[in-house]
């Protein structure tokens, strides 16, 4: 999620954030009804776009203005800013850093502090409270390792209960990551999300209806090639050289990708056929690759487990005879079923190739003969 | 001996009257694995392939003795299904479904702790001790009874390097499918553990991928003293940066994600890293003697 989005998340549950409104041509900031200084700040996904100078402060409305005229279609980490979130300019005496987050190692939830946050918090290793699930949060462990850390007791409890907070709306919002930084302290001493950043769960698209939407969203901003198959339930990343590169399984998928490197030539896509391994699923991927131009020969790599093979063998079969597209196609599968998909393959006087390796070799070979 | 799963386990496969119930039913008994029970929630019928089903996972462990769990559910129903199977008594429970919420395996993962159980996925094939015993969907002609143990984030990869090894003639102790999820039940630091302690297993051999930390914490232990001889393979290295590569876990966040700081990890911890996949049944056999020339 962008900061804005995260930010209206949090405010939704209860979290200060800053009063802001988006601009997305520089006359907006006409619409702005609060004070001046402003801060404008660049809607981008990637990180580090404050010492790429992606925020500026407007002392006001001609300065700021300027600032979205200079900042509008700039690009920030490769990514286009579309639009600025304009919000007033906070005075505060201090910077903190506070997540909540899943914790791959400890396989749970962790809470991470640090009393210092900002630009530079990547130089410092935060504090953190791994507690596993989400009930095993309790406050007086966190307070606990915060003791030694944060003097101000007031401070402290203020942040043991937004770190409550974080650790609800993880839970309710499916929530892989919910980072502040900065969380300002104000003159008051009362706390302030600055920024946000929201990182949602796609496997709970399910239940999570923003999720799915954004999800929607995402698919149709790909290249067509990639947002057709993933509308179609494959998995598919772009990946711009000429071997079409059609797998099962994403382990698989990547040990055929880096043969393919080290053969010399580059996968135009990672392609996990897995997750819809059914006619449909393979008819449009041979579509995708063959309406692809930059695509020059296909490799059909797949070992299946749950998928059996020689059932797979037959719908190749079927889609080779219909198919109007004369690049090359290189077979290599293998596993349940291989037996009677080796028999299928061969009354289709389809080539099977026995490993990964000729199959590799068939494609460098297909390729140079073009 | 055999770690997780043995001769003696008695299976129970929840979702039984869909095609993969039904198909593993078949299959797990093709390779001699006791399946002595099914559940099928609100379907009517007494048995599925020859084998009793049951309405609720109580019923069916009680009656039947069952110990180990093979649950087939969609992602939506995999928190309640496993749940049951832990109350039930299972001690070894495979999902090996995907798109399962992070939330929903934080949970999973607890509650097996708390019971003394192990999950084993989500996201995974599940594991198998060629010739005794088999929990899972793995193709079983890939196998055969050996001295290595064998962990793997990847279903299609374990499949493929397990085939290579058995043409190889190198046999496996077990074969544990610990899955591609970012949270997953049984980790690689778990995972390794159990093989460590398996009189049988001589070596290990680790199959990983980008993204994660479980390749650090399979560094960590070949660093110990007493740690058994190590390989592994890790691919992603052709993955691009900020895409996730099919597995949820899979993506090139930061340096230490990548496929070459693992390997370097590894390497600088005595592990035989093999540099792709021709090489991994080579990287397997190095490990397995300096074993040798250690014992004898």
């Amino acid at each position: 999620m962008i900061e804005h989005a995260g930010k209206r998340l949090l405010e939704a549950h209860g979290v200060k954030v800053p009063p802001g409104i988006l601009v997305s041509k520089p006359a907006h900031v006409q619409r702005w009804r609060g004070a001046y200084p402003v801060a404008l700040k660049v809607q981008v996904s990637s990180g580090g776009r404050g010492k790429a100078g992606g925020v500026v402060r407007a002392a006001d409305a001609a300065e700021a203005e300027a600032a979205a005229q200079a900042l509008l279609g700039t690009e920030f980490g490769g990514e286009r800013a579309a639009t600025l979130l304009m919000e007033p300019w906070v005075d505060h005496s201090r910077e903190l850093y506070l997540a909540v987050t899943v914790d791959g190692q400890s396989g749970g939830y962790a809470v991470l502090y640090a009393p210092a946050g900002g630009v530079d918090v990547e130089h410092q290793a935060p504090h953190k409270y791994a507690f596993g699930p989400l009930e095993g949060f309790r406050a007086h462990e966190l307070r606990a390792m915060l003791l030694p850390v944060e003097t101000d007791a007031a401070l402290r409890e203020r942040v043991v209960a937004l770190a409550r907070r974080l650790v609800f709306i993880a839970g309710a919002t499916d929530a892989l990551t919910v980072e502040i930084n900065p969380l300002a302290v104000l003159p008051d001493g009362k706390l302030l999300a600055l920024d946000a950043k929201v990182v949602r769960d796609e496997s709970a698209a399910y239940r999570q209806a923003d999720v799915a939407a954004e999800i929607d969203r995402a698919r149709k901003r790909e290249p067509r090639m990639v947002a057709k198959a993933l509308a179609g339930n494959l998995m598919m990343v772009g990946l711009d050289g000429e071997v079409g590169l059609m797998s099962g399984g994403a382990g698989m998928t990547m040990a055929a990708m880096d043969m393919i490197a080290d053969a010399g030539l580059t996968p135009a896509c990672f392609l996990d056929c897995s997750s819809n391994p059914t006619p449909a699923g393979y008819r449009l991927a041979f579509d995708v690759l063959d309406a692809e131009p930059k695509v020059k020969a296909i490799l059909v790599s797949i070992f299946g487990g749950g998928t059996q093979i020689d059932r797979v063998a037959k719908v190749m079969n079927e889609i080779m005879i219909k198919r109007k597209s004369r690049k090359p196609v290189v077979f290599r599968m293998n596993g349940t079923g291989r037996d009677q998909a080796d028999v299928v393959m061969q009354q289709a006087g389809l080539r099977n190739h026995p490993t990964l390796e000729s199959a590799v070799d068939a494609v460098v070979a297909a390729l140079r003969a073009q | 001996m055999s770690v997780l799963i043995d001769a003696s386990s008695r299976v129970l496969i929840y979702g039984i009257a869909g095609n993969f119930g039904r198909f593993s039913a078949r299959d797990l008994t093709a390779h001699g694995t006791k399946v002595v029970a099914g559940v099928a929630p609100g379907r009517d019928s007494p048995d599925v392939e020859g084998v009793p089903v049951f309405d609720d996972a109580r019923a069916a462990c009680s009656a039947t003795g069952a110990d180990a769990a093979l649950v087939y559910v969609p992602a939506p129903a995999a928190l309640d299904a496993v749940l049951e199977v832990l109350d039930a008594g299972c001690k070894v429970i495979v999902y090996p479904g995907d798109g399962l919420p992070v939330q929903d395996a934080v949970a999973l993962r607890d509650a097996a702790r708390r019971k003394r159980a192990v999950l084993i996925g989500p996201n995974t094939p599940g594991v198998i001790s060629p010739g005794k015993a088999k929990l899972g969907f793995m193709p079983s002609f890939c196998y055969t009874p050996g001295p290595l143990g064998v962990i793997s984030r990847s279903g299609s990869l374990s499949y493929e390097a397990a085939w290579r090894l058995t043409t190889a003639r190198l046999g496996q102790t077990t074969v544990i499918g610990i899955g591609g999820d970012p949270v997953k039940g049984l980790d690689a630091a778990e995972a390794i553990e159990l093989l460590h302690a398996d009189a049988e297993t001589e070596a290990v051999l680790y199959l990983g991928e980008i993204g994660g930390s479980d390749e650090y914490a399979v560094a960590r232990y070949a660093q110990r003293a007493d740690a058994k001889p190590t390989a592994a393979l890790i691919v992603g290295a052709a993955a691009p940066p900020g895409k996730k590569m099919g597995h949820a876990a899979a993506l090139v966040g930061s340096h230490a994600d990548t496929q070459a700081a693992k390997v370097q990890a590894l390497r600088e911890a005595g592990v035989h890293v093999a540099d792709n996949l021709r090489t991994v049944v080579d990287a397997a056999l190095h490990a397995l003697r300096v074993r040798e020339s250690v014992t004898t």
